[in-house]
């Protein structure tokens, strides 16, 4: 409801811009450009029909409701967030207020433009970190538009935060928002051993590949990246799990033949087609439909009044022949 | 002598898909589809063993979503109504294929499979939920809850509120149906994050499961690999790991069960083959060519020559695949035994809508299955979880890695370039669910309404479902407009609700439309 209105008052808006346009152009008929204006309507009214046709499209099957169509663009918040991928792949996105952003145009001045935007990636595995005791760190450069990132962190089973900031010209840091703490899963076994569980490595490795179904003797080393290639991931009901449709890129053509035989009789008559029953409609018509095969078909249609007296058989003889 | 334990998973679920609003909608069709191909012939094979005697086990997930689906009364009369055009389309079928030797018994398979799957459907009152109830009240089925709507719970690590509510909403609800407190979950995509325990341990959980890698890279090493359960460190509930193995025999692709040659072929379909005028009613109203359910042929090779299907060929096949597996994890277990001095567990989890769905003779293959090993042999016995554990409650302790099952083995398949901006709008509504849950304690009428439908709102939002369909890349529409809906109206429910302005008119809309989880209660969120 509340796009079509807003539609009404573009409209309303258009229409009375045209003919203000209009008393112009009679008012001053030398209008130095009045080419110009009219132009300038023309495609707005334009956009205001497509924008009308689109939501009263027959296809569009979804009710008209109050709530917006589309998700806001930001939650006005300052928040930057992180999240693991994978063993090695980090994912980042944030959000800057307005505000924020005119606060720190207002305390750094010209060199806000010139500042690099950075994410600051800090290793911070088995310590609290303070901001100032990460194990090590290193930088991205990010681009103006950007507000999400792929951190690729290179190794596995570490602990990450990332600071959102900016890259003075002087080389000093400024720290804008900074992220959760995530940890990366190993992608082997640990090498945390419990004495009261303990067991020989060379048993530990068969059952490690047998783990993955790669048999009884696969080495430890490896044997997560022989198991990524095999598959066997799940797929739900929207895709297939088992074998994807083979698609042959080729011109292609088919042809068929079905036989329709129909034909009617007293509603209460009893009729047989190649000696099998078949039901009339109330009206006393019937339609049979075959898939003809490369054959010739003797179709007996027999056909007895209720009080079995009398009785009528005709045969249609059909044959098909493929070439 | 018992040298191992196998136990057989069937992870049941679909989106909460229901559209009141439209007379017909094409992704209901999938809870129609999974009904006639999986669920009933499920049942069918369960009923038939208890029928002849035959002791079983087997554990299944029946997702919340699920459930709600197939309980609610709207969704039943419309599957009687899908199944009725089936049997006519079924009947038709019988007729034209008259000349067609290798096609009419098929057709006639056909009519008796739909009318047996309506009659089942009836014979449990419209619910298959009674149905599966069933089994487990006899001790064969154990079922398992799910996330509420199937959440991925690592992508929601950074608010662990709605973790908790996907577990908490979950459990009440399996209680409400089940009478029990639900033992185990199936955490959406097999996703595990370290800290998570914690929220199944609240909920009265006590195992789930992990793919392999969770439990082969937890920390310290797992003495036993897969192939025993470990207990989470500092919560004590059981973690259970996938099984590769036995997961390549019936799932891979290449090597798997269900691409022999004698197996039916999925994609060649009526729908899609028939005469457009004949095959009309049976397709989408708009004459857009579906599945029908109907196909004819077998798989034959790798090209696109299909010979036609041949049901004595398939059988016979599916018993000895079935024969197959069950040598196989005799070895198996035998191996293990000698390896690890005691009986191993073997988990081989599965998509429940593999069965019947994507491969036809599934259903066939487990019923094969459970008479061999009941039958033919003592090295392996079947067994739940709960019952290995009531029966070994000496496990080792440890903290299982970050996991999932999908693509590589973590969160890639939810989280990349064509899915990755929902996180921004899921994660704001889940800390906006929290605020109003702060705010707002102990609510009563319309506002307690208000806030119960933002509640239903966020998880519905949450599916992992969407994510994984944008993932794929393809037919993402539908995928797009459902995690923009849920998300616009939990927005409009927050700022009604702050700005003291719920209409009442349109919040009794969302709630016909969206009315899984009656008995919701948003305060769980925190």
């Amino acid at each position: 409801m509340k796009i079509l209105t807003k539609i009404k008052e573009r409209l309303k808006k258009v229409v009375p811009a045209k003919l203000k346009s209009l008393k112009a152009k009679k008012k001053k008929p030398a209008l130095k450009n009045p080419a110009s204006s009219v132009s300038k309507d023309i495609p707005s009214f334009q956009e205001t029909i497509a924008v009308n046709t689109k939501f009263s499209h027959p296809e569009d099957m979804r009710p008209k409701s109050s709530t917006p169509q589309e998700l806001p663009s930001s939650y006005d918040q300052d928040k930057i967030i992180l999240q693991v991928r994978d063993v090695r792949w980090l994912h980042t996105y944030w959000e800057l207020r307005n505000q924020t952003i005119e606060a720190l145009k207002n305390k750094l001045g010209d060199e806000f433009r010139r500042a690099k935007k950075i994410l600051r990636v800090y290793d911070v595995t088995n310590i609290i970190f303070n901001g100032n005791n990460a194990n090590s760190f290193f930088d991205i450069q990010y681009n103006d538009f950007a507000n999400s990132w792929y951190i690729d962190t290179s190794v596995p089973g570490r602990s990450w935060c990332v600071d959102l900031g900016l890259m003075l010209t002087d080389g000093r840091f400024i720290t804008i928002l900074r992220s959760n703490v995530v940890s990366t899963p190993l992608d082997g076994p640990s090498w945390i051993t419990d004495e009261e569980w303990m067991i020989p490595e060379d048993i530990f490795a068969r059952l490690y590949g047998m783990g993955f179904g790669l048999g009884k003797s696969s080495p430890v080393g490896g044997a997560w990246q022989q198991r990524l290639k095999q598959g066997l991931f799940s797929s739900g009901i929207t895709s297939s799990p088992v074998r994807k449709e083979v698609k042959e890129r080729k011109f292609w053509m088919k042809v068929d033949c079905e036989l329709i035989v129909y034909g009617a009789t007293e509603p209460d008559a009893k009729v047989t087609v190649q000696g099998e029953p078949i039901n009339l409609r109330p009206d006393g018509t019937f339609t049979l439909r075959y898939y003809l095969p490369d054959s010739k078909q003797i179709i007996p249609v027999k056909a007895t009044s209720a009080d079995k007296l009398e009785e009528r058989t005709i045969t249609p003889i059909v044959t098909r022949e493929t070439r | 002598m018992t040298k191992g334990y196998l136990c057989l998973v069937l992870h049941g679920h679909l989106p909460f898909v229901r559209h009141p609003e439209h007379e017909n909608f094409l992704e209901e069709d999938w809870l129609y589809e999974a009904i006639t191909e999986t669920y009933v012939p499920l049942i069918s094979v369960f009923e038939g063993l208890v029928s002849d005697g035959i002791d079983f086990r087997i554990t299944m997930t029946l997702s919340p979503t699920l459930i709600s689906m197939l309980s609610d009364s709207l969704l039943q009369e419309r599957y009687l109504r899908h199944i009725n055009k089936l049997i006519e389309l079924s009947q038709k079928e019988i007729e034209r294929t008259k000349w067609q030797e290798s096609f009419r018994p098929l057709a006639e398979m056909y009519f008796n499979k739909f009318s047996q799957a309506r009659n089942t459907f009836q014979k449990y009152n419209n619910n298959l939920v009674y149905a599966f109830k069933k089994f487990q009240d006899l001790g064969k089925l154990e079922i398992i809850t799910c996330g509420a709507t199937h959440g991925f719970f690592p992508l929601m690590d950074v608010c662990r509120e709605s973790v908790r509510a996907q577990v908490k909403v979950a459990a009440d609800h399996y209680e409400s149906v089940f009478g029990r407190r639900p033992a185990g979950i199936w955490l959406p995509e097999c996703g595990f994050c370290p800290g998570h325990d914690e929220i199944l341990r609240e909920a009265g959980i006590r195992f789930f499961f992990t793919d392999s890698h969770g439990l082969l890279h937890g920390t310290p090493r797992p003495k036993y690999g897969v192939f025993a359960p470990v207990y989470c460190k500092g919560t004590g509930v059981a973690a259970f790991g996938r099984d590769l193995e036995s997961s390549k025999q019936v799932w891979s692709s290449i090597e798997g069960y269900p691409g022999d040659y004698n197996y039916r072929e999925f994609y060649r379909d009526i729908g899609f083959d028939l005469e457009f005028d004949y095959i009309k009613p049976y397709i989408h109203p708009d004459g857009v060519r579906i599945n029908t359910g109907i196909k004819y042929y077998r798989i034959t090779g790798t090209g696109n020559h299909k010979e036609p299907y041949v049901a004595e060929w398939a059988r016979e096949r599916a018993a000895e695949h079935a024969g197959n597996f069950m040598f196989n994890r005799q070895k198996q277990a035998g191996y293990l035994n000698d390896l690890m001095g005691k009986p191993p567990i073997i988990v081989s989890p599965y998509d429940a809508e593999l069965f019947g769905h994507w491969w036809y003779e599934g259903p066939m293959w487990l019923d094969f299955l459970f008479r061999k090993v009941a039958c033919d042999q003592k090295e392996i016995r079947m067994i739940t979880p709960s019952e290995y554990l009531a029966e070994n409650p000496r496990n080792q302790v440890i903290t299982p890695s970050f996991s999932s099952w999908g693509y590589k083995g973590y969160s890639e398949m939810w989280l990349q370039g064509t899915n990755d901006w929902i996180y921004r709008h899921l994660h704001a509504a889940s800390g906006r669910m929290t605020e109003l849950v702060h705010s707002y304690p102990g609510a009563q009428g319309l506002l307690r309404r208000a806030l119960n439908q933002a509640l239903r709102e966020l998880l519905l939002a949450q599916s992992s479902d969407w994510a994984f369909i944008l993932g794929t890349g393809t037919h993402t529409s539908y995928a797009v407009r459902r995690t923009k809906d849920h998300l616009l109206r939990f927005n409009r429910i927050y700022e009604d609700i702050k700005s003291n302005s719920i209409n009442e008119k349109w919040l009794a809309d969302i709630e016909y439309k969206d009315n899984l989880f009656p008995n919701i209660d948003y305060q769980v969120h925190q």
